[in-house]
């Protein structure tokens, strides 16, 4: 597979913060019209290495084509075909969530009445037209992660990249971020998202790669990674857990 | 397994009490870890020091120089004047320049045990371990000498406890004073309160500045050394002329000093502990505002304020659009607008009528019945007053913080994001700048300048957009996302005060020439400075935003990585 045909195409990716080396080269290929899940336990890399395929953060070594276009070479033309909610940033949250939508809409020069039309829907649709005037920093998280998303869907992107989608979501909010991105997808678009959360991600994805200590250990389709066991034993053994043996914090049962 | 709830459940007292000298030992460590790695924050912070040094020694020698001149007649007059500025400089430089270092965020010790007795102590001790603490420790130690010289060693120790007395009621001043500033603009019901107290505050600079002006004019001495001596029984003066009251004989009035100095602390301390308890809470969470309905319109339109509802639905309208909300809803920001405007209007109009006073009592030199300013003088305020207006976007982005993500995804060009700023701050300080250029030509009984003050005005704000455009792109730094509008990471205090110097100064100088014209071309000038000041102003600034633009698009992920903080 060549960078031109995947949606998403990442080479050697590295980054290295004050002598730690976060991410030690990535390569992944997301092809068009899948649902990848980028799987990892927490410090893998998930965000650095999602930031540098977006164009937030500069990569040490490497690069990142989206659908063919090289991120850090021709920005404006990959940024425009891409979707993105990073995890862990601020949005413009003194804007109330009509403003927020409009402002993103308007930066990516979207017509106005289309960016009116669409923000209607989109606030109806992720029940947040209720908030009314509420500015966005008096949020529950879940609705933040609402609006962020809709955000990343309001210029129509051919590629979606989320960070950590579900984190901090309840139920009801998580099943309808669930039926919005499997509706993007069926739709021809393609979902990169991060998780630690197997379950969601057995549910939703047709590839996977798993992400341990800044490079990948295992990546393809769902059942080519998992084979004949469940998803959590594998990342499991990749990542290599510890259990406790229950000798050891005696003190907790009083 | 069920852990049985019953009475006897209470947890054991713990088995060590927790000490100021736990919270010293948080913020040295906190410091530390915060410079690893960094070495513009270690430059910046042995800059810092060097700095704290020359005020050191510079203020050490002028409250001993009594001392060493072995001449008590000015001794009182030395260490009230010097000691009340100090205390006055702690009030307000943090309100209006620097800010306060937060290291030790008051929230993050929201969830432990811990009394308000002890965190108030702990959070002071943990305040007083700082570079201009000790500076001005330092510096007052001149007074101990001076004390001890005039009066022997009894009088030098009594000088020892009032100035760690006078060095604590600085510090407990300026942490009392920004937490309780804090406190308001948070909160939704009394923020405008907040604006007029800061306002009156400030406000303060003008009656020192009188004072300092007849202070010259007179240089009366006797009558000064009077005024010094009803200043050293205000909290202001009491912990600085405690030793030198001892040396003159006056034994009596050591002890009441020191009394007034520790009622002052200990009031100031509550007064920070009550606002300390609100900061806490108030970090987890502002309360929850009310659910405001009535939008009224499609997203678009409710983006755009009316102040910018001119601007074209575009890109730059609709950056321009976001700024002007943001400017007005964010607390940050509205105590920066705030401050604009009230050190606007008084510092020219203290320079030129002060100056107006000075130069008719003086009843020589450059009066010539122009009411004792001139057009120089004039010019040169309103460079001041430009240069400070345009001087609060120096660190713009890091305003933003982490949310200027947004822009770097949508891929915003920099020349379009710096215009759109400007342009958004400029709907706010422009007509404040057109009042101050009206106001101080009316005041000044000489409404034929209004060309001259809008003018010069407009070019020197012009310069400093400029000016200001880079230094925000290129010497951003992350503030702390507290609720605090004049928390500072550690360090960065320096780093604002020096970049706030340092863009001053070059905008200054990018002005100058309209204080040379000023100067050269007389009275037809007073006709050529409105357009050509305009002229200037727009030219440099759009200059700067064309220049900056450029070294914007090659460090967007960069910028964005210096504002967001750590965490």
């Amino acid at each position: 597979m060549t960078v031109e045909h995947s949606a998403l195409a990442l080479r050697g990716l590295a980054k290295r913060f004050d002598g730690t080396i976060a991410v030690a080269g990535v390569d992944l290929d997301v092809p068009a019209g899948s649902f990848y899940g980028l799987l990892g336990p927490n410090g893998a890399g998930k965000t650095t290495t999602l930031s540098m395929a977006v164009g937030l953060l500069r990569p040490d070594a490497g690069s990142a084509w989206v659908l063919g276009h090289d991120v850090w070479q021709d920005p404006l033309t990959a940024k425009r075909l891409l979707g993105v909610m990073p995890d862990g940033v601020r949005l413009f949250d003194r804007l109330t969530g009509a403003e927020l939508l409009a402002y993103n809409g308007l930066l990516r020069g979207m017509d106005p009445a289309v960016v009116d039309q669409r923000a209607a829907e989109l606030l109806d649709v992720l029940a947040l037209g209720d908030a009314g005037r509420t500015l966005v920093v008096d949020y529950s998280a879940g609705m933040k992660k609402k609006i962020g998303l809709a955000c990343a869907l309001l210029h129509g992107p051919r590629l979606l990249v989320l960070d950590e989608p579900f984190e901090a979501v309840d139920p009801v909010s998580a099943a309808l971020i669930r039926d919005i991105l499997t509706r993007y997808a069926a739709g021809g678009g393609t979902v990169v998202f991060s998780s630690h959360v197997m379950e969601v991600v057995e549910r939703l994805c047709s590839h996977v790669a798993i992400l341990a200590g800044g490079t990948i250990k295992r990546f393809g389709t769902l059942d080519e990674v998992r084979g004949e066991r469940s998803l959590e034993q594998v990342f499991v053994e990749v990542v290599g857990g510890r259990t406790a043996t229950g000798e050891e914090l005696s003190w907790l049962s009083q | 397994m069920a852990l049985p709830v019953s009475a006897d459940a209470a947890p054991d007292a713990p088995a060590r009490a927790v000490t100021a000298g736990h919270f010293v030992r948080l913020k040295l460590r906190v410091m530390g870890n915060s410079f690893r790695g960094q070495g513009r924050r270690i430059a910046m912070f042995i800059g810092g020091v060097l700095l704290g040094l020359w005020f050191a020694v510079s203020g050490f020698f002028l409250f001993a120089a009594p001392g060493l001149a072995g001449d008590g007649q000015y001794a009182v007059l030395v260490a009230a004047a010097g000691g009340g500025l100090l205390v006055l400089a702690w009030l307000l430089l943090p309100l209006v320049f620097f800010g306060v270092d937060e290291t030790l965020d008051p929230a993050r010790f929201a969830l432990l045990p811990l009394s308000r007795r002890t965190l108030v102590t702990g959070l002071f001790a943990a305040a007083l371990i700082s570079v201009p603490a000790l500076a001005v420790l330092v510096a007052s130690f001149g007074l101990v000498l001076t004390a001890g010289a005039l009066g022997g060693w009894t009088a030098g120790l009594v000088a020892v406890v009032g100035v760690v007395g006078g060095v604590l009621l600085c510090v407990a001043t300026s942490r009392a004073v920004t937490s309780a500033f804090a406190t308001m603009l948070r909160s939704r019901r009394v923020r405008d309160l907040a604006a007029v107290l800061l306002a009156v505050t400030a406000a303060l600079l003008g009656p020192l500045q009188v004072f300092g002006l007849a202070a010259l004019r007179e240089a009366d001495w006797d009558r000064l050394a009077g005024v010094a001596t009803v200043l050293g029984w205000t909290p202001l003066g009491a912990p600085w002329t405690a030793g030198i009251d001892v040396a003159q004989g006056r034994v009596w009035a050591a002890p009441v000093k020191l009394l007034i100095t520790v009622a002052s602390l200990g009031v100031l301390l509550a007064w920070w502990s009550r606002s300390l308890e609100s900061a806490m809470v108030g970090a987890v969470s502002a309360g929850k505002a009310p659910v405001q309905r009535g939008a009224t319109g499609g997203a678009v339109s409710q983006l755009f304020p009316r102040i910018a509802g001119w601007a074209r639905r575009d890109r730059f309208g609709t950056l321009v659009a976001r700024e002007a909300r943001y400017w007005w809803r964010d607390a940050r920001r509205r105590a920066n607008l705030i401050t604009i405007a009230v050190v606007g209007i008084f510092v020219p109009v203290m320079v030129n009528l002060g100056g107006s006073g000075f130069a008719s009592t003086a009843g020589e030199g450059f009066t010539t019945g122009t009411g004792g300013s001139s057009p120089v003088l004039v010019t040169i305020s309103m460079l001041f007053v430009g240069v400070l207006a345009a001087v609060t976007l120096a660190n713009q982005f890091g305003f933003d913080g982490s949310a200027y993500a947004a822009n770097v995804v949508a891929g915003v060009p920099g020349r379009v994001e710096l215009r759109a700023r400007m342009t958004a701050f400029s709907l706010y300080v422009l007509p404040m700048l057109a009042i101050v250029a009206v106001v101080l030509s009316v005041l000044l009984g000489r409404p034929e300048w209004i060309g001259l003050t809008a003018g010069s005005l407009a070019a020197t704000y012009g310069a400093g957009l400029a000016v200001n455009s880079f230094v925000s792109v290129l010497g951003a730094y992350s503030l702390p996302e507290t609720s605090n509008p004049f928390a500072m990471n550690s360090g960065a205090g320096m780093a604002k005060g020096l970049l706030t110097i340092l863009s001053m100064v070059i905008s200054a100088v990018v002005a100058v020439p309209m204080v040379v014209a000023a100067a050269l071309l007389g009275d037809a000038w007073l006709w050529l400075a409105l357009p050509v000041g305009i002229a200037y102003g727009l030219g440099t600034a759009l200059l700067g935003a064309y220049l900056a633009g450029d070294v914007l698009d090659r460090r967007q992920p960069e910028l964005l990585a210096t504002v967001t903080p750590r965490r």
